[in-house]
């Protein structure tokens, strides 16, 4: 970047990232919105790199053309896999944020500021590992908690408790109208992959001899999962011994998915019971649900339903746009960032 | 009711479903979400001063506008939600499985976007606004779609007649609901008449009718009876005197309702000026109210109770809290980088 900053004399492009595990979504203030799987892929020999005539590719192109790669995700629960300090994932996700900032067509002459969200507990190797990948492609970078960021994009700033579901993790966060400190902010793995694994399991049980892939189990889960008592049938078909075979996957999906609610309840009720009691009524019934994991169907109401037994009732909001939820509000904070800010941190 | 029913010319250039096909689909989707208690946002949307746009600057402008219009509000909602135009260039969209605060927020965030879209037209910069109305159904009265759309309808008429570039949540559901079911009634009512007469021949019915026909003459004769017209058979009557008793029978029922229609109308006519005079006094409020801001150079926020009612508070009373909280991130990010210039364990561009 260093470079090219002498040109860039023609304003500022504020990006807000939510570098997901799962996928990748860039907010942009010229008004580009994007999203990518989070999947990086090297051509593996030479062979490879002349058929694909590319040095690296991303998202779904890299997951379809995997065979001929060596293929990455570069993140794992959030953050980069091994701290930053395995150089491999570290130059992946270098590359993966290269590419969500070119699909944001920032101008050759505009600086770029990017805020970030990471996970609400990311170690400071994590943050570090991630302002490292993103130094590269950006002129300034901070970082945020990933559910302050979706609070503070709808504008939720008190008494307002995120659930915020990636693949990776599940950050819960209580917001009070302060920054939230690392008591109201609570990590667990239990997300979308840990429903995957989940599911597999219970393919497993319902067909031990069928054949599939993560990649499968994941795009079944995004088609299918629901946790209401009544839902549609689930009815699969995966290849047995090569055969293409119906499974019925109706109570596998809504036992998967349900193995997340008893976690997230969990958090809830510590950082209920901690607040200020004249609050805590308030707080339980402004529980915004956000990120990918919320889109299972009827999780709010089986949310609202475990918090009723636990802590009496409850009453769960879903953000509007999962997918973007988090880069919204990373963009609005980049934006609100004074400039002198931006500055120091160059 | 608003008129859905005709295709509108522009459907394929905007490449829209045509108002009907829409109506359907918005429909079924309002049912759906009644049967499966989930909440739908409903939003009436027009660009302000549209006509005298297209006055100025020719009816392609009119179109150049409300294309790009169309395609910013497709952008920035899902492709699950309904977008319809209107005969009228006035746009109805719905959108499922959407809290009643995240339909303000979108409307906030819609009426933001078109904001920043600019226009040139014989060399002049042109900006657009959109009016909108919001409804949802998580009103107990917000049991009908029409009921929906009207109040939309309303809260847009409101953001309209107040200068446009607004959004307004009117909450006259009771009142809607109301006039849908007077209407439904007097639609009924007259579908029984049409129907009643058209069944009744012109020449006498013969001695052997069917059952059906038999059943439907003994309960004219009975209706007949009552009001005092003396007949023996059902041969007697004509067509005109049935259809000259069944019209007395209507004005007795319409004047024994009529204490209860005046008193709608009464209650109509009352809540329409009382909407008239709220929209206007809450103008002059807000003009009084940032002239006196402006004098003594006061941040308006909480003060603003316009602005605070109507959704349109730009945040003013959270800005001291969240420069706090930019300085927090700052802060924190500011100490993280100092740790990375002095962390030798991490790779450099590897």
């Amino acid at each position: 970047m260093a470079e090219t900053q002498s040109r860039k004399d023609h304003g500022v492009l504020y990006l807000g990232i939510d570098l997901g595990t799962s996928r990748t979504s860039v907010a942009a203030s010229n008004g580009v919105r994007a999203t990518v799987l989070s999947y990086v892929g090297y051509p593996k020999d030479v062979v490879s790199k002349k058929l694909l005539q590319k040095d690296v590719l991303f998202g779904e192109e890299a997951l379809e053309k995997r065979l001929a790669l060596r293929l990455y995700r570069p993140l794992a629960q959030g953050v980069i896999q091994g701290d930053g300090k395995d150089a491999e994932n570290l130059k992946a996700a270098q590359d993966l944020i290269g590419e969500i900032l070119r699909r944001a067509k920032p101008r050759a002459d505009e600086l770029v500021y990017a805020v970030i969200g990471a996970p609400a507990q990311a170690s400071i190797q994590n943050k570090q590992a991630i302002l490292e990948a993103a130094r590269k492609s950006v002129d300034s970078v901070m970082l945020c908690s990933e559910p302050f960021s979706v609070a503070y994009g709808q504008d939720m700033l008190d008494d307002v408790l995120v659930i915020d579901i990636g693949a990776g993790t599940t950050d819960l966060c209580r917001m009070h109208g302060t920054m939230p400190e690392e008591s109201d902010q609570i990590t667990n793995t239990c997300a979308g992959d840990f429903v995957d694994e989940e599911l597999a399991k219970e393919i497993k049980k319902v067909a031990p001899e069928a054949q599939f892939t993560k990649e499968m189990v994941k795009a079944l889960k995004e088609k299918h999962s629901a946790v209401m008592e009544r839902m549609e049938p689930v009815i699969v078909h995966l290849p047995v011994h090569g055969k293409p075979t119906a499974i019925d996957l109706t109570e596998g999906m809504r036992a998967a998915c349900k193995r997340i609610i008893p976690p997230i309840v969990e958090g809830l009720t510590r950082l209920i019971a901690t607040f200020d009691p004249e609050f805590q009524e308030r707080l339980k019934n402004r529980v915004l649900l956000a990120g990918g994991g919320s889109q299972i169907k009827g999780l709010d109401v089986a949310i609202e339903a475990a918090m009723k037994e636990r802590l009496g009732g409850g009453k769960v909001m879903r953000v509007e746009e999962p997918v973007y939820g988090g880069a919204n509000g990373a963009l609005k904070i980049a934006h609100d960032m004074p400039a002198e800010y931006w500055e120091k941190l160059k | 009711m608003p008129e859905f029913r005709t295709l509108h010319a522009g459907d394929a250039v905007h490449g829209l479903f045509s108002p009907s096909e829409v109506e359907e689909l918005m429909r079924v989707e309002f049912a759906r979400a009644e049967r499966h208690k989930y909440p739908v946002v409903c939003m009436a949307l027009g660009v302000d001063r549209l006509a005298q746009l297209a006055d100025l600057y020719g009816y392609e402008s009119k179109e150049e506008v409300l294309r790009a219009v169309v395609s910013v509000l497709r952008a920035e909602t899902r492709d699950s939600d309904f977008l319809c135009l209107r005969q009228d260039d006035r746009l109805v969209a719905l959108f499922p499985h959407t809290a009643p605060e995240f339909g303000a927020f979108l409307a906030k965030k819609l009426l933001a976007a078109i904001k920043k879209q600019r226009f040139e037209r014989d060399g002049r910069q042109l900006r657009v606004t959109l009016s909108i109305g919001v409804a949802h159904n998580r009103h107990e009265k917000a049991i009908s779609f029409e009921t929906l759309v009207r109040v939309a309808e309303e809260g847009f008429a409101v953001a309209d007649q107040g200068g446009g570039d607004r959004l307004v949540e009117t909450e006259l559901y009771q009142l809607f609901e109301k006039k849908r079911r007077q209407e439904e009634l007097a639609k009924e009512r007259k579908e029984l008449f049409d129907g009643i007469l058209a069944a009744i021949p012109r020449t006498p019915a013969p001695a052997a009718a069917a059952p059906g026909g038999d059943k439907l003459g003994e309960t004219l004769l009975e209706i007949l009876k009552s009001l005092g017209l003396s007949v023996s058979s059902f041969e007697d009557l004509d067509k005109d005197a049935i259809a000259t008793a069944i019209s007395r029978m209507a004005d007795a029922k319409a004047s024994a309702k009529a204490g209860e229609v005046d008193e709608a109308k009464r209650t109509i006519d009352m809540l329409e000026r009382r909407i008239g005079k709220l929209t206007h006094a809450l103008g002059v409020t807000e003009e009084e109210l940032q002239r006196i801001a402006a004098m003594k150079n006061v941040e308006l926020g909480e003060a603003s109770i316009y602005r605070t009612v109507q959704g349109l508070s730009d945040d003013a009373r959270d800005k001291e809290r969240k420069r706090e909280m930019m300085k927090d991130i700052f802060h924190a990010n500011f100490e993280l980088k100092k740790r990375l210039s002095g962390h030798a364990d991490v790779p450099k561009g590897a």
